[in-house]
């Protein structure tokens, strides 16, 4: 009976992801300019909100070997895009820290203004040596650290931006952003590409510049 | 015969012949260079294959694997909220299944039954373009590859011989599986652990076993049929040298679908490489030196054993400065144990200036043996035991002027190891294992079980993982439904045993792509209290 349960549960899945592929808009169906990019946005799942997360007082270890508090780590007067990832993930985080390597060659001359922060989820695993490795890979430039610690730090930090799904293996995929100095943040939940975070850095700046 | 694989033929027959004219009949293509794009994102002669998702974001080679999505077995996964779909080729050109009566496709979580097929050209668009059988875009994730037509013909026919079809050990009324046993293994632990086995499938047999009809939601689709686990003990023999030949030979005269809770001593590397070569799944075998290769796929282990040990001992010796210059380190060992394996391991772990000395001494030496090789430590030297508890209670005195004893809980017997009292007053133990008081739960769920059933407990660190081995075999093929493919059994493995709440001897376990160590770390701990009977860590859980 237990498998009949597990099947028909799997059909209403099954039907539930056909629902979705029908709303999105194919591009011959509309005259709307915007039309494809929208699809695109949709095709990518993204999910923009704004909350204040409060960072937890917290220490990790940053890929140079270093034991370092979060909360500074993330006040240092330089906007903060946020990822979490594992270095042996071979789906969503090197998309993720691809777009991140993509962003810091954007940023140009602003890259000194922006920091991006990745953490790990898999931290057992994820040494300080094996993230610089990683960080190589992508070609991570000044600006962009990595980080680890205990299992249990990990989790908070996780669990600090409602990231936390249980097991690495359950991650999504979920981009955070905040201006420098402070303030809400930016959630974008599903695939953000490299525009779409160089549009809220520049939203950002221009919040500030009408402060 | 099984039904699935008639099924399968037919679905394989009408979508070739519903594509009618437009399609010819699939050319004779090399599946090796179908399968080098799909599992390592490079052509045969080494060439890396190109795709993008947009202009900006390019990938190529091992980042572009297919597999690194779709898996080995081509049956997909989830990744979060994001369904994979299986692209094996019975997933990709069955006809359109409105309902769930018409289901008649091994189960797997990112199926569409209700999508029209692919043909090979709508199969290439997609491959290419990103756009589905529909028409519609695919999901983001899927890159679009830079195939030209050979390389799209191989990778196509790779993906219709990757479909699942009767798994060899698997069949209407039976489940078969393995154990190797290696003449290496210790008596108490081989006959433990059988003991564990044996009454496992036997209570699987007993509770899950039924005389009834099989349980269908059709009259196509039959699943889950109540198949009798049967369990196949390969007793080796011989050196090591002749194992993989035996393994061989006893695979080809009783397939079976995947080995669980081997056992054996020192060397490993052969069933190992057997199990690699036969692409069949070796689960949680009770060994303390296992094969440690990122590479790999098939082997899945607890814990990384004396070489998790020896890299433990490296990081507390570097870490808490014990190493003065001049300091020397003394490895004893037995030939023929595990020792010998961990010994080289932890040389390699520790800076080359470091003065490493090893005491090898031969296998039937008793305590003259130990007690010559021990002769040999200097004051100031620390002493390195890779002993098993024999050897441990015959120690004697310890030598002059040595302040800094190691020793490797898995061979001593973890808290029990029958130090003499002065040795445990200055010993630490490396410990790959969750502490006594905070594993108690967790491990007095087998004691009981093994009670309840009149198993003795004759080794209960080996026996409490052969069951849980058992544990996680059958819970993951319960959640397989009747899709018995070898691969997919790792994968849904590697996939789910994060969520595991019951995990035995070790804190957590967890697996990944390229991790096969599911239990990553331990402890350094040291003998307290009167009687120097308790165990208290020095360290945090170190994952060095």
């Amino acid at each position: 009976m237990r498998q009949l349960t597990v099947l028909a549960l799997s059909w209403a899945i099954l039907a539930g992801t056909a629902a979705h592929s029908s709303t999105a808009a194919t591009a011959e169906d509309t005259t709307d300019p915007h039309a494809a990019h929208r699809q695109m946005a949709e095709n990518r799942q993204l999910q923009r909100s704004v909350i204040a997360y409060k960072v937890p007082e917290l220490q990790l270890v940053r890929d140079d070997g270093h034991t370092v508090s979060l909360e500074h780590e993330l006040d240092d007067g330089r906007a903060v895009v946020l990822n979490f990832i594992y270095t042996a993930c071979t789906t969503i985080c090197p998309l993720s820290s691809q777009v991140f390597s993509v962003l810091q060659g954007k940023l140009g001359a602003e890259r000194s203004k922006v920091h991006l922060v990745s953490i790990s989820i898999d931290p057992e695993q994820d040494t300080p040596a094996r993230l610089r490795a990683y960080a190589r890979q992508f070609h991570a430039g000044a600006g962009w650290q990595h980080y680890t610690g205990t299992p249990h730090e990990s989790i908070v930090a996780q669990q600090a931006f409602g990231a936390y799904r249980g097991d690495k293996m359950s991650h999504l995929p979920l981009t955070l952003l905040r201006p420098a100095g402070g303030g809400p943040w930016v959630r974008l939940d599903g695939f953000a590409s490299a525009d779409d975070l160089l549009a809220e850095i520049r939203g950002f700046d221009s919040l500030a510049a009408s402060r | 015969m099984d039904c699935r694989v008639l099924i399968g033929g037919l679905l394989l027959w009408s979508a070739l012949a519903l594509a009618g004219p437009v399609e010819r009949p699939t050319p004779v293509a090399d599946t090796g260079i179908g399968k080098a794009i799909y599992r390592t994102g490079h052509l045969p002669d080494g060439k890396p294959i190109r795709a993008q998702r947009e202009p900006a974001m390019s990938i190529s080679g091992s980042t572009a694997a297919c597999m690194n999505c779709h898996k080995r077995s081509g049956l997909g996964a989830r990744e979060g909220q994001t369904a994979i779909p299986p692209i094996a080729g019975i997933y990709l050109f069955h006809p359109r299944a409105g309902t769930v009566d018409n289901l008649d496709l091994p189960f797997v979580e990112g199926m569409k039954p209700d999508r029209d097929p692919y043909t090979e050209a709508s199969l290439a668009r997609a491959i290419r373009e990103g756009i589905a059988a529909d028409g519609k875009p695919l999901f983001y994730l899927m890159p679009h590859f830079a195939l030209d037509d050979a390389q799209m013909t191989a990778l196509v026919a790779y993906l219709r011989q990757l479909s699942p079809t009767q798994m060899p050990g698997v069949d209407n009324t039976t489940l078969h599986f393995a154990t190797i046993v290696t003449p290496e293994a210790d008596p108490a632990v081989k006959q433990g652990v059988l003991d564990v086995l044996t009454r496992f499938f036997d209570d699987k047999n007993h509770y899950t076993r039924s005389q009834g009809p099989r349980m269908q939601s059709s009259h196509r689709m039959m699943f889950k049929v109540n198949r009798h686990w049967q369990l196949h003990v390969w007793e080796l023999s011989g050196s090591s040298s002749g194992w993989e030949a035996q393994l061989r030979a006893r695979l080809a005269a009783q397939p079976v679908f995947a080995v669980i809770g081997s056992t054996g001593g020192s060397h490993w590397e052969p069933v190992h490489r057997f199990c690699e070569a036969a692409e069949l799944p070796c689960l949680f075998p009770v060994i303390d030196a296992p094969v440690n290769d990122p590479n790999d796929f098939d082997n899945v282990y607890f814990s990384g054993g004396v070489r998790l040990e020896a890299a433990l001992m490296a990081h507390d010796l570097l870490g808490r400065g014990a190493l003065r210059a001049g300091t020397r380190i003394i490895q004893v060992y037995r030939a023929g144990d595990v020792g010998e394996e961990a010994a080289p391991a932890l040389r390699h772990d520790l800076p080359a200036t470091v003065h490493v000395v090893e005491q090898r001494m031969s296998a039937g030496t008793g305590k003259t043996g130990l007690h010559a090789a021990l002769a040999e430590a200097r004051p100031g030297d620390v002493l390195v035991l890779w002993l098993r508890s024999a050897d441990l209670a015959e120690l004697g005195p310890v030598p002059p002027g040595v302040r800094v004893v190691y020793l490797s809980a898995r061979m001593g017997g973890l808290e029990d190891a029958p130090l003499p009292a002065d040795w445990r007053a200055l010993a630490r133990m490396a410990y790959p294992f969750d502490l006594p008081d905070r594993r108690r739960v967790q491990v007095d769920y087998p004691l009981g079980w093994f009670r309840l059933r009149g198993i003795p407990v004759r080794a209960q660190q080996a026996q409490a993982d052969a069951y849980l081995g058992c544990v996680i075999l059958s819970d993951t093929l319960n959640h397989m439904v009747d899709t018995f493919v070898r691969d997919y059994l790792v994968e849904r493995i590697e996939a789910t045993l994060g969520h595991r709440v019951l995990t035995g001897y070790y804190p957590r376990l967890s697996l990944a792509p390229g991790q096969r160590f599911a239990s990553k770390g331990g402890y350094l701990v040291h003998f307290s209290g009167l009687q120097g009977d308790r165990i208290v860590a020095d360290t945090d859980w170190i994952s060095p």
